[in-house]
C-alpha cells in the first residue's frame, strides 16, 4: 500500500471550558481510508476531541483541515463529517427509513425521489435492516439503533465519520459482535472512521492505528502492535492495563526496584522513574529457585482467575502492591499454585520497559 | 478567526432575544417609568402637562381617603395571604405528600385549577347569589336553625371581599407548596418514623422546612395579585372597600392621570418591598 | 400513628376545600336556570327554565332586560386572544431557544421577561394608557394598546413553559441533524419544532386562555370597543340579572370545549406511538 494522502489534519487546536483545559495543542493526521481508535481514560478530553472536529465546538486556538480544505471556521452542517452518538440520538419522530434519508433530504444538495429511495434501502441493507424501514426508533433494540445511526451517516458517503464511544450503550455480546460488523462495514467504504472509545481491548481490537489521549494530550499514535509492544510513557502502560508497574529509581544504567538492582539498557524519557514488564512476560518460579531469567520479585499468592484462553494469576508483593501474571494456555499447563505461599516472579530483562526522569542512553 | 462561529453563535443568540427583550422594555419597563415620571406632573382640571410639581404626591398624603386606601391594601393583603396559607396549607399537604397515588393527587389538583378556566369576573360574580342576603349561605343556615335572620355583612363588605379574594386566590399558594411537598423524599420520613419520630416532629423538622420555598413561592403569587386587585373589591364590598387598586381606576375615569400615576408608583413600591422581602428568603429562579 | 389520624381528617378536610372552590360556581350554575324575565338572581328558584340562555341568544321576546352586549366583544376577544396566543408564543419559543446557551446578563435578561407575568395588571395598563395617550398620542384600542399589553402579560408563561420543555430536550438529535448536513435552520423546523410541539401546544393554550380572560390590563388599554371581560364588568354597576349567570356557564363549557381540543390533540400524538408499538408486535 502506498503512503496515502492525510484526510484530515489538526494543528495546535486548543480548547478550553472555563478553567479546564480539555484540548492542550493537539497535532494530529488521520489517514485515508483507515480505521483510528481514540483511546482515552474518562475526563482526557477525547469527546471534546472529536466536537471540536464536527464542529459542535468552537476551539480557542488552532486549525482543523479536511481534504485539503481548512473547515476550522466552517458551521458543523458545511463539514460533511459523519457523526455517530453514544445514545444514538435518532429522529424519535420518524420512522427508520425516514431517519436514514433525513440528510439526503433535507441537506444543501437536492436528491430525487427516486435516487434517495435507493440510497436509503441500500444503506439500511449494508447494516442488515431490511425490513424494519417502516418502524419507530423507540421500537427497534440499541444495537439496531446503532446500526440505524451508522447507515443515516454512511448514506451520505461521507470521507470521515467520528463514533463517540458508539459501543458503549451496548452490552457485552452484542459489543464484541458490532467490533467485527463495524471493521467490515468500513472496509466495504472508502472511509476513515474515528472511533473513540475509553477501552484499551476494544481501541487494540478496532484500530488500524491507536491515538492514545491523555489530559488533553496525544501522548501515542501508532499501530495497536506498536502501543502495545512499546508504550512511549508509563501512563500509556498503566492505562493499557496489561503490564506491572514497578516505582523505583534510575541510576544511570540500573534501575533499584522491589526485586533489587538491574541493569538497564535503554530508558523512555518520562515524568517519573518506572520499570514496566508485561503480564503475559512475567513468570512464575518457586520461593527458592536460582536459575531465574532476570530479577527476583518475592511475591505471595493470592487467586486466579480463567478468561478463556489464559490464566490470570494474582500476587501480592511484600509492600502490598498487587502485581498479576498472564499465562496463556497455549503455553501449556499452568503450574499449581497454592494460596498464601510465597513464590518469586522473574522475567526476561530484554523485554521490559523502563522509563526514567533522566534519559539514560 | 476562532472567534468566528463564537461570534456567530452570540448574534444568533442576540437575534433570538432582541424581539421579546425590545418587547418588554418598550412595552413593560417604559410605561412603568411613565408612571413614575407622570407622578410629577402638574394636574389641572381636565388635563396634565408635563411642568413638574410635588401637588399630586402631596395631595395624596393629605388625603385621608388616599391614604385609608394604603392602609386598607395593606390590612387586606395580611388578611388573605394569612388566609390562603391557613386554608391552602393542609390541602396541599394532602395533595402533595400524605395521598400516596399519584394519580389521585394529579386528579385533586386538575380539580383545583379547572375553575380557571371560568372567567375570573364570573368566578367573582358567582360570590353574590352566594352570600347576599337571600343567597345560599344564609338560607342554608336558617334552614338548620342556626340563625333567626339573615347575616347582612356577609356581602357587601370587607368580609365579603376577603371570602372572595381568598377563594380566588388559595390555589395559587397550594399549587406550589403541593409542588415542594411532593418532590420530599419519601424515604427521609420513612427513616425519621424508624426513628422514632412522631408526626408532628416530622412536620416541624423535615416537612415544614422542606416545603418553605413553595409558601414563600405561594405567598408571591398571592401577594402581587392581591395588592394589584381591584376587580374584586369593587364587585363585591359596593364601593365600600377601596384599595390602591381601585383608586387608580377612579382616577383614571376622571382623568386624573397624576394622581392615578401616584398611586401607581406607592403600589410598584409597595410591591417592590414585599417581592424583595420573600426573595431575601429564597431564591425564586433556582426553585424555577 | 398520629398520620392514621390525620389522614382522613384532612381528606375530609380537601373535600370541604374543593367545594370551597367550586360552591359559588354551582350556586351560580343552578340560578342560571332561574325563571325569566321576572326571576331574580338569587333564591328562591321560581320555577326550573332555560329562559335566560334563549334571553342569551335573542330567542325570548324583548323585555325590559336588555340582551348582554357580548357579541361583537366575543368576537373581539376571540381576534385579541389569537393574536396574542401566536405573538407570545413566537416571542416564547426564541427567547426559551435562547436561553438554550449561556451567555451574559441572562438574570436580567430572565428576570425582565418575568416582570412582564409579575407586574398587576392595573400598573402595566395605566402604563400602557399613560404611554399611549400623554407621550405617543394615540388612540388606544383593544387590537393595539391592549394586544401590546397582553403580550407583555402571556409571553412571559410561553417562555417559562418552553424554558422547562427546552430543559429536558436532548440537544444531541440536532447535532445529530447538523452532521448530516442540515442547516440549523432546517433542523429548527424538521426536528425541534416537531419533538417540542407539545411544549409549544402547552403555550398556545395558556396564552389563549390568559388572554381571553384578560381584564385589568384591558380595562385601561383598550379604547371604547369592550372585549367580553369588559362586556361583563359592565353589567356589575348596573342590576344583574341571571343572564349573566347564563353567560357564565356558557363561556365555562367554551373553555371546557377548547381544553378538549388540547387534550384531543396530545392524545392523538401519543395514540400515534401506541399505534406503532402495536404494529411491531404484530411483526
Amino acid at each position: 500500500m502506498t503512503q496515502s494522502e492525510p484526510i484530515f489534519r489538526m494543528e495546535g487546536v486548543t480548547h478550553r471550558y472555563g478553567d479546564l483545559t480539555a484540548l492542550d495543542d493537539i497535532d494530529f493526521v488521520a489517514e485515508d481510508n483507515s480505521y483510528i481508535a481514540l483511546l482515552g481514560p474518562s475526563g482526557s478530553g477525547k469527546t471534546c476531541l472529536l466536537r471540536v472536529i464536527a464542529g459542535f465546538e468552537k476551539p480557542d486556538k488552532g486549525r482543523i483541515w479536511f481534504q485539503g480544505r481548512d473547515i476550522t471556521d466552517l458551521p458543523a452542517h458545511e463539514r460533511g463529517i459523519g457523526f455517530v452518538f453514544q445514545n444514538f440520538a435518532l429522529f424519535p419522530h420518524l420512522t427508520i427509513f425516514e431517519n436514514v434519508a433525513f440528510g439526503l433530504r433535507n441537506g444543501a444538495v437536492k436528491v430525487s425521489e427516486t435516487d434517495i429511495a435507493d440510497r436509503v434501502t441500500d444503506a439500511i441493507d449494508m447494516v442488515g435492516l431490511t425490513g424494519l424501514e417502516d418502524r419507530s426508533p423507540d421500537q427497534i433494540s440499541g444495537g439496531q439503533k446503532q446500526r440505524v445511526a451508522l447507515a443515516r451517516s454512511l448514506v451520505l458517503q461521507p470521507k470521515l465519520v467520528l463514533l463517540d464511544e458508539p459501543l458503549g450503550a451496548l452490552d457485552a455480546n452484542l459489543r464484541e459482535r458490532m467490533q467485527i460488523e463495524l471493521r467490515a462495514i468500513r472496509e466495504r467504504l472508502d472511509v476513515t472512521f474515528l472511533h473513540v472509545t475509553g477501552s484499551e481491548t476494544e481501541a487494540l481490537a478496532m484500530g488500524d492505528k491507536v491515538a492514545v489521549l491523555d489530559q488533553g494530550q496525544i501522548v501515542q499514535y501508532g499501530t495497536p502492535d506498536a502501543i502495545y509492544d512499546s508504550p512511549a510513557i508509563s501512563d500509556v502502560a498503566l492505562f493499557l492495563n496489561r503490564f506491572n508497574l514497578f516505582n523505583g529509581e534510575l541510576q544511570g544504567d540500573t534501575f533499584v526496584g522491589p526485586f533489587g538492582t538491574v541493569p538497564v539498557t535503554a530508558a523512555q524519557p518520562n515524568k517519573s522513574d518506572v520499570y514496566a514488564i508485561r503480564y503475559d512476560r512475567t513468570r512464575i518460579f518457586s520461593a527458592d529457585a536460582v536459575d531465574l531469567p532476570g530479577p527476583a520479585l518475592p511475591v505471595r499468592y493470592l487467586a486466579s482467575e480463567y478468561l478463556g484462553s489464559s490464566i490470570v494469576f494474582l500476587f501480592e508483593t511484600k509492600d502490598r502492591k498487587t502485581v498479576e501474571v498472564d499465562h496463556h494456555l497455549s503455553l501449556g499447563e499452568p503450574r499449581d499454585l497454592t494460596v498464601g505461599e510465597n513464590y518469586t516472579l522473574s522475567w526476561d530483562p530484554a523485554q521490559a520497559i523502563v522509563f526514567g526522569k533522566e534519559t539514560a542512553r | 478567526m476562532s472567534a468566528a462561529t463564537s461570534n456567530r453563535d452570540k448574534s444568533n443568540t442576540f437575534r433570538l432575544l432582541v424581539p421579546g427583550v425590545v418587547w418588554m422594555i418598550l412595552f413593560l419597563v417604559a410605561p412603568i417609568m411613565m408612571i413614575l415620571y407622570v407622578s410629577f406632573w402638574t394636574q389641572t382640571t381636565f388635563s396634565i402637562n408635563s411642568t413638574l410639581t410635588l401637588d399630586s404626591w402631596k395631595n395624596f398624603f393629605a388625603s385621608e381617603a388616599y391614604v385609608g386606601a394604603l392602609w386598607t391594601t395593606i390590612r387586606l393583603w395580611l388578611i388573605v395571604l394569612t388566609l390562603t396559607l391557613l386554608i391552602g396549607y393542609p390541602a396541599a399537604l394532602f395533595v402533595g405528600l400524605l395521598v400516596k397515588s399519584k394519580t389521585l393527587s394529579t386528579i385533586l389538583l386538575v380539580l383545583c385549577v379547572i375553575p380557571f378556566w371560568t372567567s375570573f369576573l364570573i368566578r367573582v360574580l358567582a360570590w353574590r347569589p352566594m352570600l347576599g342576603k337571600e343567597g345560599a349561605i344564609n338560607i342554608i343556615l336558617q334552614k338548620l336553625g342556626l340563625i333567626d335572620s339573615p347575616i347582612e355583612v356577609l356581602l357587601f363588605s370587607e368580609l365579603s371581599v376577603v371570602i372572595g379574594m381568598t377563594q380566588i386566590y388559595v390555589v395559587f399558594m397550594v399549587g406550589p407548596i403541593a409542588f415542594m411537598l411532593g418532590r420530599i423524599d419519601r424515604n427521609i420520613i420513612e427513616a425519621a418514623r424508624d426513628l422514632g419520630a412522631g408526626f408532628g416532629r416530622i412536620f416541624w423538622k423535615i416537612v415544614l422546612p422542606l416545603s418553605l420555598p413553595g409558601v414563600v413561592v405561594g405567598a408571591i403569587f398571592v401577594s402581587v395579585m392581591v395588592l394589584g386587585e381591584f376587580a374584586t373589591s369593587g364587585a363585591l364590598s359596593g364601593r365600600k372597600v377601596n384599595l390602591l387598586g381601585n383608586i387608580i381606576v377612579t382616577q383614571v375615569g376622571s382623568l386624573k392621570w397624576a394622581m392615578a400615576s401616584v398611586v401607581g408608583v406607592i403600589l410598584t413600591i409597595l410591591l417592590g418591598i414585599v417581592v424583595a422581602g420573600f426573595l431575601r428568603i429564597v431564591d425564586l429562579k433556582r426553585e424555577i | 400513628m398520629e398520620s392514621k389520624v390525620l389522614k382522613p381528617i384532612l381528606a375530609v378536610y380537601v373535600g370541604l376545600f374543593i367545594l370551597f372552590l367550586y360552591g359559588p360556581f354551582i350556586v351560580l350554575g343552578i340560578l342560571s336556570f332561574q325563571q325569566g324575565p321576572e326571576g331574580g338572581p338569587q333564591f328562591p328558584i321560581i320555577s326550573w327554565s332555560t329562559y335566560w340562555y334563549q334571553h342569551l341568544f335573542g330567542l325570548t321576546p324583548p323585555s325590559r332586560i336588555a340582551p348582554l352586549p357580548v357579541g361583537e366583544a366575543l368576537i373581539r376577544s376571540l381576534v385579541l386572544a389569537f393574536m396574542t396566543m401566536v405573538t407570545a408564543t413566537v416571542l416564547g419559543v426564541m427567547a426559551a431557544q435562547a436561553f438554550r446557551k449561556r451567555f451574559r446578563g441572562a438574570g436580567i435578561v430572565f428576570y425582565l421577561i418575568v416582570l412582564g407575568m409579575m407586574v398587576p395588571g392595573v400598573l402595566t395598563g395605566l402604563g400602557t394608557s399613560l404611554l399611549a395617550n400623554n407621550v405617543v398620542g394615540i388612540e388606544r384600542h383593544w387590537w393595539s394598546t391592549a394586544f401590546l399589553a397582553h403580550v407583555v402579560y402571556t409571553f412571559p408563561f410561553a417562555f417559562l413553559v418552553m424554558l422547562a420543555i427546552l430543559n429536558r430536550f436532548d440537544g444531541s438529535v440536532e447535532e445529530a441533524s447538523w452532521s448530516l448536513g442540515v442547516s440549523p435552520i432546517t433542523t429548527f423546523r424538521k426536528v425541534t419544532f416537531p419533538l417540542i410541539f407539545p411544549g409549544v401546544l402547552s403555550a398556545m393554550l395558556f396564552a389563549f386562555t390568559l388572554s381571553f380572560d384578560e381584564f385589568p390590563r384591558t380595562l385601561f388599554a383598550s379604547g371604547r370597543d369592550q372585549t367580553l371581560p369588559l362586556a361583563i364588568y359592565g353589567t356589575f354597576s348596573v342590576e344583574i340579572h341571571p343572564n349573566i349567570f347564563a353567560f357564565g356557564v356558557m363561556t365555562t363549557l367554551f373553555s371546557f370545549a377548547l381544553l378538549s381540543v388540547y387534550g384531543i390533540l396530545m392524545a392523538l400524538s401519543v395514540r400515534r406511538a401506541k399505534k406503532m408499538a402495536m404494529q411491531e408486535d404484530i411483526a
